[in-house]
C-alpha cells in the first residue's frame, strides 16, 4: 500500500500544481542557456568533483515522527543513523551487519544471534547484547509500525547473544532482524526521536523540521566509509524537488514519471527497477457473500475463473509500461516479480486476444446476443474496476486494461472513488491496489484465507487449502532459504497456486520504476529492486556510491 | 475613571468572546474531523500497512486512545487543555504545544513581513488611484488589482518560484534556511532570503483588496461637498489628501487591514506548501491529511486567536484615532 496514506489528499492540488510546472518548466528548456551557472554544472566537470565529499539528496518525504527505529524510522532504506542486525545486499541476499551468525531452533520458535564484539556507538560506548534486547522490547511496546505481536520474549544471556523467542514460527520473522535499527540503551530518552545516537554509517547533525536533515559520517563505524562525510536530506515536494534539480541546489532528486521527458542541465536520469506494483484485485466469492466487517462481498463475474484469466491474458503489459509509465516500469505477473520468493515459472505470454476467447468460451462464457460482451448463465461478463480518485497512473492503467479486456468480451467499467468509498466497495468490487515489498509476509497476507476480509488484506477473500498448507509450510520454515521453495509453491506448484495459471486471484499489471534525477558523475552503485513507496530506499548503499571521473 | 471602566468592560467582554469562540471551533473542528474520510490509524500506518496485523492495529489504537468513543476523546482532550496540555501530536510524536510554538516562530515572520508590504502597498496604490481617478495609472491600478484578487496563492507562488528560483537562479527555490548549513552558521541574511519569495507572494495577493477598498473610499470622500469646498478654496493633490482625505480612508483600510488575518493566515498555508517553509501552514495541512486530531485541534485554535486578535486590534485601533468611536464607547 505504500505511502499513500498521507499523500492522497493532497494529490488533486498536487497534480495541478505538478502539471503548471511542468509545463512552465517545458517552457525553460529555452531560458536555460541564459541562467548563470549553477553548481550542477559545475559538479558535471570531473576533476572540481572527485575532491566534493558532501552531497545534497532530495529523495523522500520527511520522517516526522524523528528517526527513532523503535516507532518506525528505517522501515525504507536503511536506517542510516542505526545499523540492523542483518541487511539485504543489492540482490537482495541476506548479509551480516551486527550480526555474525545467527540460527533457527527445529520447531522455529528460538532465534539466536550472535554479534560483533567490535561495535560502537556514535558517542564512543559499545553496543551489546543488552541494546538488542532493549531495542525490541522497545519496540514491541511502541505501538507503532513495528509489528512484534508474535514475539514471545527476547533475552541476552551474555554480551553478544541475543535470544528470540516467538509464539508462533514465522520465516519472515528476518525481516525484522534486518529492518529495525538498533538503540542504545544507555541513551535512550525522550528526545531520541530528534537526537539518535547509533551504530549506522551516519550520525544526525542537525535537523531542521519540515526542512531539512544534516548528516555526517559516523568516525565510530565499523563498516565501510562511504565516499561522501556529510550530505543533506531535504524534504521537499516532488515538485519542489525537481524544483531545485532545475536550479541546480540538489545531487540527486526523486521525481515522478510525469516530469521523466524533460531535460534537466547537468543531470542523468536513473531508472531503478522495483517491486511497487500495480494489479487488479478480484473478489473470490459470488455475490452475497459478507466480509469480516458485514460489508457485502462477491461479485458474480470475477468470481468465475475463466473471466479472471481471460483478463489477465488478454492485457498487454508492455504496452501499459510505454503508455503509462512512459516506459518507465516493467510487465508484472505477480506481487513479487523478481525477488527470490517469486516463482518464475507463473509468469506467461500476454496480450493474448485468441487465447483468451478459448478460455472464456471453454468457460461456457458466449456472446449469444450480439452486444459484443460474453454472457454465461444470463450474466453478462460486465463488472466494475474502482482505483483511488486523483491517482494519475491508478486512473490510466485502469482505463487502459479496461480497453484491453473489451475484445475479448468483457466489460470493465472504470471508476474512480475514494479511499473510504473504496475500502467498503472492495470486497464487492474489483480494484486497482499497488502493494510490492522486501518482506513475503506481504505474500501470506494477501493470498492465506487466514487474513481474509481484514483491512487491506485479501479484500477478495481468496481461500485455496493447498495455497495455505505450502505458506504455512513458508512461515514454519526455520530459515528463509528453506522457505523459499515452499512460497514459489503457494504461487504454482503444477497444479494449483495462486499464480494465473492457477486461481487467478489477481491480475498484475506493472512494476513502477523509480525515477531519480542524478547529477552527472555520481554513481550511485548497484541499486536493489526497490519496495513499494519512493524515495528512501535508493540510500540504502550510500557506501558504494562515488564521483565517476570516467563520465562526463 | 468611566475611561478606565469603559476599558475594562470592553476588554472582559473580548475575553469573553474569545472563549467562547474557541471552544466553539475547538468542538466544530472536532465533529468535522469525526466526518472526514481520513482515518487515523491508517493515514499513521502509512506507509508500512503491510506489515501491521490486526493485533497490532488495536495496539495502535489503544496507544492513541482511538478506541474510546468521540465524546470521550474530546472529553479528555478538554480536560488536558484547561491543565494546559494540547496533547501530543501523533504524526509528529512532539508536544502540540512545541511544534505550534516552532512553526509560529517561522510563521510570524512571514507573515508580519507579508502583511506590512501588502498594507503599505495597497494604501499607497489605493490613494493614487482614486486621487488620478479614470486616467491610465488609475485603470492600470485596477486592472492589476483585479488580476490578482482573481488569482490563486499557489500559482502566483510557483510563477514566483519559477521565475527567480529556476530562470532567473536568484533567490533559493524553497526552504528557510540554506541547504546544507550548520545552524551556527546561518545568518539573518540567509533567513531574509529565503523568505522573500513566500513573503512576496502573500504581500501580492493581499494588496488588492486593500487598494480597491481603499481606492473606493477615496473616492466616496472626494465627491462630498467638504471637499467640493475645499477645493473651491484652491487646495489640491497631496496637500487636499491630507488634510481631507487621509483621516476618512485610513480608517477603514486598517480595519481592513487587520481583518485580514485570515486570508493571510490562509495564504501561509498555500504559500509554505509551495516554497516548502516550515511554518504553521506546512504543519496544518500534515496535521488535516493524517487525521492528527491533536494537533490539529492546536493549531485551529492557535489561528482563531490568531485572527481574533487581529480583528480586536483594528478596534482598538478604531477606537483611538476616531474620538467619535470613543466617545461611544465611553458614554
Amino acid at each position: 500500500m505504500g505511502r499513500f496514506s498521507w499523500r492522497w489528499g493532497k494529490r488533486k492540488v498536487r497534480t495541478g500544481l505538478g502539471i503548471l510546472l511542468v509545463c512552465s518548466i517545458g517552457l525553460s528548456g529555452c531560458a536555460q542557456g541564459t541562467a548563470p551557472a549553477t553548481s550542477s554544472a559545475e559538479n558535471g566537470q570531473p576533476g572540481t568533483t572527485s575532491t566534493k565529499d558532501e552531497l545534497v539528496l532530495a529523495v523522500g518525504t520527511e520522517p516526522e515522527g524523528g528517526f527513532d527505529p523503535t516507532t518506525g524510522w528505517g522501515q525504507y532504506g536503511s536506517p542510516l543513523f542505526q545499523s540492523t542486525l542483518l541487511k539485504r545486499d543489492a540482490k537482495l541476499q541476506l548479509v551480516n551487519d551486527l550480526a555474525t551468525t545467527y540460527s533457527v531452533s527445529e520447531d522455529g520458535l528460538t532465534w539466536t544471534v550472535t554479534l560483533r564484539d567490535d561495535v560502537k556507538f556514535s558517542d564512543g560506548e559499545p553496543l551489546t547484547a543488552e541494546d538488542v534486547k532493549f531495542t525490541f522490547e522497545t519496540a514491541a511496546k511502541s505501538g507503532s509500525v513495528i509489528d512484534l505481536t508474535n514475539m514471545a520474549d527476547v533475552q541476552a544471556p551474555d554480551d553478544r547473544t541475543v535470544v528470540f523467542t516467538l509464539k508462533s514460527p514465522q520465516s519472515t520473522f528476518i525481516s525484522l532482524l534486518t529492518t529495525l535499527g538498533i538503540v542504545p540503551e544507555h541513551a535512550y530518552g525522550a528526545d531520541y526521536a530528534e537526537h539518535p545516537v547509533g551504530s549506522g554509517p551516519y550520525k544526525l547533525v542537525q535537523w531542521d523540521k519540515g526542512q531539512q536533515a544534516i548528516v555526517e559520517a559516523n568516525e565510530e563505524y565499523y563498516g565501510n566509509k562511504s565516499a561522501f562525510h556529510k550530505l543533506t536530506f531535504l524534504y521537499l515536494d516532488e515538485d519542489a524537488a525537481y524544483a531545485a534539480a532545475q536550479a541546480g541546489t540538489v545531487d540527486i532528486a526523486a521525481i515522478p514519471a510525469a516530469f521523466s521527458k524533460q531535460q534537466v542541465n547537468g543531470m542523468t536520469l536513473e531508472a531503478v527497477k522495483t517491486v511497487d506494483n500495480r494489479g487488479i484485485m478480484f473478489p473470490m466469492q459470488p455475490a452475497g457473500a459478507k466480509s469480516g466487517d458485514g460489508l457485502p462481498a462477491g461479485n458474480d463475474v470475477t468470481s468465475d475463473l475463466a473471466i479472471r484469466q481471460a483478463v489477465n491474458v488478454v492485457i498487454d503489459r508492455k504496452a501499459l509500461v510505454e503508455g503509462v509509465l512512459e516506459g518507465y516500469g516493467r510487465p508484472a505477473y505477480s506481487v513479487s516479480d523478481d525477488l527470490p520468493w517469486s516463482n518464475a515459472e507463473a509468469v506467461f505470454t500476454d496480450a493474448n486476444l485468441e487465447e483468451a476467447k478459448r478460455i472464456l468460451a471453454s468457460g461456457g462464457w458466449v456472446d449469444a446476443d450480439g452486444d459484443g460482451i460474453v454472457e454465461k448463465n444470463g450474466v453478462k461478463a460486465e463488472f466494475n474496476l474502482l482505483y483511488f480518485a486523483g491517482d494519475l497512473t491508478r486512473q490510466s492503467l485502469a482505463l487502459a486494461a479496461a480497453d484491453m479486456v473489451a475484445p475479448a468480451g468483457i466489460k470493465i467499467n472504470v471508476e474512480g472513488k475514494s479511499r473510504e468509498e473504496t475500502k467498503k466497495l472492495a470486497y464487492s468490487n474489483a480494484v486497482l491496489f499497488g502493494w510490492g515489498s522486501h518482506d513475503p509476509l506481504e505474500t501470506y497476507n494477501l493470498y492465506s484465507s487466514t487474513h481474509k476480509g481484514e483491512g487491506y488484506y485479501n479484500v477478495g477473500l481468496y481461500s485455496n487449502p493447498v495455497v495455505d498448507s505450502w505458506m504455512d509450510k513458508a512461515l514454519q520454515a526455520t530459515s528463509e532459504e528453506d522457505a523459499l521453495p515452499f512460497w514459489q509453491k503457494a504461487e504454482w506448484d503444477g497444479t494449483t497456486g495462486f499464480s494465473y495459471q492457477g486461481d487467478a486471484p489477481w491480475a498484475w499489471l506493472v512494476n513502477i520504476d523509480h525515477l531519480y534525477l542524478v547529477t552527472n558523475g555520481l554513481n550511485i552503485g548497484e541499486q536493489q529492486i526497490h519496495p513499494h513507496g519512493h524515495g528512501w530506499p535508493v540510500t540504502t548503499n550510500l557506501e558504494e556510491w562515488s564521483w565517476d571521473n570516467s563520465t562526463k | 475613571m468611566t475611561g478606565r471602566n469603559g476599558w475594562a468592560r470592553f476588554v472582559g467582554f473580548k475575553m469573553l468572546r474569545l472563549v467562547s469562540l474557541l471552544v466553539g471551533v475547538s468542538v466544530l473542528s472536532f465533529i468535522l474531523m469525526q466526518f472526514s474520510p481520513v482515518d487515523p490509524i491508517e493515514a499513521y500506518i502509512g506507509g508500512d500497512m503491510i506489515r501491521v496485523s490486526a493485533e497490532q492495529r488495536s495496539l495502535i489504537e489503544e496507544r492513541w486512545g482511538l478506541n474510546e468513543s468521540p465524546t470521550e476523546r474530546l472529553l479528555t482532550w478538554g480536560q488536558a487543555l484547561i491543565q494546559g496540555d494540547l496533547g501530543t501530536s501523533m504524526i509528529y510524536r512532539q508536544p502540540v504545544a512545541d511544534i505550534i510554538q516552532e512553526r509560529f516562530m517561522n510563521s510570524v515572520a512571514l507573515m508580519a513581513v507579508a502583511w506590512l508590504l501588502s498594507g503599505i502597498f495597497g494604501f499607497a496604490l489605493g490613494v493614487v488611484a482614486a486621487m488620478r481617478r479614470d486616467s491610465k495609472l488609475d485603470r492600470l491600478i485596477c486592472w492589476y488589482c483585479y488580476t490578482l484578487a482573481s488569482t490563486p496563492v499557489f500559482w502566483i507562488a510557483l510563477l514566483l518560484l519559477m521565475v527567480f528560483g529556476v530562470w532567473l537562479g536568484w533567490l533559493p527555490v524553497g526552504l528557510g534556511v540554506p541547504a546544507g548549513m550548520s545552524a551556527d552558521q546561518v545568518t539573518w541574511g540567509d533567513r531574509a532570503i529565503h523568505m522573500i519569495l513566500p513573503a512576496l507572494t502573500l504581500s501580492l495577493t493581499g494588496v488588492a483588496s486593500i487598494a480597491l477598498h481603499t481606492r473606493q473610499k477615496l473616492t466616496d470622500v472626494l465627491e462630498s461637498d467638504y471637499i467640493l469646498f475645499a477645493r473651491a478654496r484652491g487646495e489640491h493633490g497631496f496637500q487636499l489628501f491630507r488634510r481631507h482625505g487621509f483621516r476618512h480612508v485610513v480608517l477603514p483600510a486598517i480595519t481592513l487591514q487587520f481583518a485580514s488575518f485570515s486570508e493571510l493566515f490562509g495564504g501561509a498555508v498555500l504559500a509554505e506548501q509551495v516554497f516548502s517553509y516550515p511554518g504553521l501552514g506546512q504543519a496544518t495541512v500534515q496535521a488535516g491529511l493524517r487525521g492528527d486530531a491533536p494537533l490539529l485541534l492546536g493549531l485551529v485554535m492557535c489561528s482563531a486567536i490568531f485572527v481574533f486578535t487581529g480583528n480586536m486590534v483594528a478596534d482598538i485601533l478604531y477606537r483611538m484615532i476616531d474620538p467619535r468611536m470613543k466617545e461611544e464607547l465611553m458614554s
